[in-house]
């Protein structure tokens, strides 16, 4: 079980006080199971998906993951992939150095992670392109490497921070069916930050909505 | 004030160990020699019998109000001529679209490359009495010897390319969609400019301003070969009232006041050029074709290439010129025989190598630890703004400083070397920096994520993607140091000759054949100069990495070296 336990956040506004960003915020994940979080811009779903991942400090709360406190370790040490709005694929690696990053930091020898690398480029419908700079990619494609890189590290959970939101529409209807299965396939629990209640729907089995720095059950 | 985030590199302990060596190198080299620059200033005792301090304070010297009002008229002027030519350049090339665009922009980094002192013979080459305009000049009555004209066109020179690239990056950060809509609210295209585009390129040539009165304000080397008795600097008089009047006092005061408003202009720097660090993403305005375009447009083209190519290019090719005249027929090829040649050519190689060494790890750990203060703006920009000082104190003064502070090391090596790498670690901590400050911060975040430690994701991530601003600033760190020339005057030994030494002995000797040798000395060194300036940096202006291009601009535009000494 991925927790949040009592997150409380600020930050602070133009007039240089502090604004309640998050108060008393619980959640909890369970393996396979993906939940939505959605509220407009500004609301803290981005914030809150940092604080999970280890990239923030939260003002005071706890993050929990199987009964072990994590609060105080390092982003490298969660083990909680990131996925960014705008894919952020290291632009001086190829496509399969890129997928292969993670598994490189886990002391993979390069030869090994380059060919589970692409294995898992194979399946996800990009043969060939591993040796390919990732300029030369659609956005679809980016984002399909982007969520490729995020899984082959068999991380303890997914976190999507608007994955499609640049996307064109149509891209975005097929890529949203082809994560969900990806995510199941690999029984990964996931943490979808949205302000689509569509998207939400088509991929969450549980939704809260963040609203005045609280989680509203949605369903 | 914001809770603190959990940086991926960024904590206060890494940004204390990044700070440590830059600053205690600062401290040894250049706190304590202008710490007792400044006191020698403000408290020394005047020297006996000397003219100069049985006047009392310098600014009731109308010979030195003189200098420091003319310094102050020149660099100013300097500024208006640079904005006024170069604004119409900076448009030309971020508009249009023409054959030879991209090399024309290159060829903008040229006058960085070339040292002080080949620049100065380069001007004269070309305006000088015995130039290739100058003498037809002379000839019809206009002699431009007599006045500040010779100094105005070396500052030119050097600092018109440094606007034109400040200008056009600005420009390029004007949104296409702002212009279209300012259009169809009823905007001219003038006014459009003027209200959606000149805020928007505004602050980025203030930054370069701030840039081209340091340098002018701070000149030694260009002062000193072309402005003559009546038309040199502050910096001239502050070496002549040391090396040959052995005026302490009195040039303890004056650099003192140089430093007051330097130091001001640095840190005005400083603050601008962090602004500049938070760019929007924007689509920019499309660049459109010269063929096809208005004849006003043909006109603008012409005379912007005209302009540059005559005040940028043409002194370089007239000093190849007179290179190649005096060295085939002339005395200048003699020199290559003369054992003093091998000697400094041997001395500038070995004290630019070592002291860029030196220079890149300073630099390296400057920007570092500006990056990793991020989370503390008020220390960062303090932190940033140091990183300046360097430029802000003028190499004259400093060699000074060290005189007064290290008298026992004077003549030492490690000196000269510390010396040559203070006055160029700015520029690799000036590229670096702007290269850490447009790269987005998700890359080293997702490199986090993906379980990389902190110095994995420098190393994987970060190192990378900076590489080519790093290297442009080795680049032009090197081609300061092959031409440093007023530290060399001052510190150095007769043994420690190097090329631009050499080439000021022999323009202070007369006859032709020692005016030819410098002619060939200062074509082999603006070779020299270009040559290892490709070699580290690869090309000219290289190629686009594709995330890198962007913080590669504004390394590029923002990191020119000083033609300081």
């Amino acid at each position: 079980m991925l927790e949040l336990r009592h997150i409380h956040h600020h930050w602070i506004g133009p007039n240089g006080q502090p604004q309640p960003l998050l108060q008393d915020v619980n959640l909890q994940v369970a393996r396979g199971q993906t939940v939505a979080l959605l509220g407009p811009s500004g609301s803290g779903k981005s914030t809150l998906l940092k604080i999970i991942a280890g990239l923030e400090l939260p003002e005071s709360g706890s993050v929990w993951l199987d009964g072990q406190d994590i609060s105080d370790w390092p982003p490298e040490r969660r083990r909680l992939a990131l996925m960014f709005q705008d894919y952020v694929l290291f632009p001086h690696l190829n496509v399969q150095d890129n997928v292969a990053f993670g598994l490189v930091e886990q002391g993979v020898p390069r030869a090994q992670a380059r060919e589970r690398a692409n294995d898992l480029l194979q399946r996800f419908g990009l043969v060939g392109r591993g040796r390919d700079p990732v300029t030369t990619l659609s956005g679809g494609e980016q984002q399909r490497v982007a969520l490729a890189r995020a899984l082959i590290t068999e991380p303890q959970a997914l976190l999507l921070d608007e994955p499609f939101s640049a996307l064109d529409a149509e891209m975005r209807d097929s890529l949203r069916a082809e994560f969900a299965q990806r995510i199941a396939e690999h029984g990964m629990r996931a943490v979808l930050v949205t302000h689509d209640e569509a998207e939400a729907r088509a991929m969450a089995s549980v939704a809260w909505r963040l609203q005045g720095g609280a989680l509203v059950k949605l369903w | 004030m914001n809770p603190p985030k959990r940086p991926v590199l960024r904590s206060r302990h890494n940004a204390l160990w990044l700070a440590a060596v830059p600053l205690l190198f600062a401290l040894v080299f250049l706190a304590l020699p202008v710490a007792r620059l400044l006191f020698e200033g403000l408290w020394g005792e005047p020297v006996p019998g000397l003219a100069l301090a049985d006047t009392g304070p310098w600014w009731r010297d109308a010979h030195l109000q003189w200098r420091v009002g003319w310094t102050l008229v020149q660099a100013l002027a300097t500024c208006v001529a640079c904005l006024v030519l170069g604004l119409p350049m900076a448009w030309v090339l971020a508009r249009l679209d023409f054959a030879g665009r991209l090399w024309w922009q290159r060829a903008l980094l040229l006058p960085f490359v070339v040292p002080t002192l080949v620049a100065a013979l380069g001007v004269l080459s070309l305006w000088g009495p015995r130039g290739w305009l100058g003498e037809p000049l002379a000839q019809a009555g206009v002699s431009l010897q007599d006045g500040p004209w010779l100094l105005l066109l070396g500052n030119l020179f050097f600092n018109l390319g440094l606007v034109v690239r400040a200008g056009s990056d600005g420009l390029a950060q004007v949104s296409a969609q702002q212009v279209a809509l300012a259009r169809t609210l009823g905007s001219t295209p003038w006014r459009a400019f003027w209200r959606v585009e000149w805020p928007v390129v505004a602050p980025w040539l203030a930054s370069a301003m701030c840039l081209v009165f340091l340098y002018c304000f701070t000149g030694f080397g260009l002062a000193l070969v072309l402005g003559g008795q009546r038309f040199a600097t502050v910096e001239v008089e502050i070496y002549t009232l040391i090396a040959h009047e052995l005026a302490l006092g009195p040039a303890a005061a004056l650099a003192v006041a140089m430093l007051a408003l330097t130091g001001g202009v640095a840190w005005t720097y400083a603050w601008v050029e962090r602004r500049l660090a938070n760019t929007a993403r924007i689509t920019p305005v499309e660049r459109r074709p010269l063929r096809g375009a208005g004849q006003w447009i043909w006109a603008l083209w012409v005379l912007a290439l005209g302009i540059w190519g005559l005040l940028c290019g043409a002194p370089l090719l007239a000093l190849l010129g007179q290179g190649l005249r005096a060295a085939v027929w002339g005395q200048g090829a003699a020199v290559w025989a003369d054992p003093d040649t091998w000697l400094a050519l041997r001395n500038t190689l070995q004290f630019t190598a070592m002291a860029l060494v030196l220079a890149t790890v300073l630099g390296s750990l400057q920007a570092l630890a500006g990056h990793a203060l991020r989370p503390w703006p008020r220390w960062a920009l303090a932190w940033r703004a140091s990183a300046y000082a360097p430029l802000v104190v003028s190499p004259v003064a400093l060699a000074f400083g060290f005189l007064l502070v290290y008298p026992q090391w004077l003549a030492s090596l490690p000196l000269l070397v510390a010396a040559y790498a203070l006055l160029a670690y700015p520029f690799v901590a000036k590229a670096l920096t702007a290269a850490l400050d447009a790269l987005p911060e998700h890359y080293a975040q997702a490199a986090a994520t993906l379980g990389a430690r902190p110095l994995r994701v420098f190393w994987r991530v970060t190192l990378p993607m900076v590489t080519l601003a790093l290297r442009r600033g080795v680049a032009f760190a090197a081609a300061t140091m092959l031409g440093e020339f007023a530290v060399s005057l001052l510190l150095s030994r007769p043994e420690w000759l190097t090329l631009s030494t050499l080439i000021y002995q022999r323009l202070g000797r007369p006859g032709a054949g020692n005016l030819d040798a410098a002619l060939v000395l200062s074509a082999s060194l603006m070779v020299l100069a270009l040559l290892v300036f490709v070699l580290i940096e690869g090309r000219l202006g290289s190629g686009t990495s594709p995330a890198a291009s962007q913080a590669r601009r504004r390394a590029a535009a923002t990191s020119p070296p000083t033609p300081a000494a």
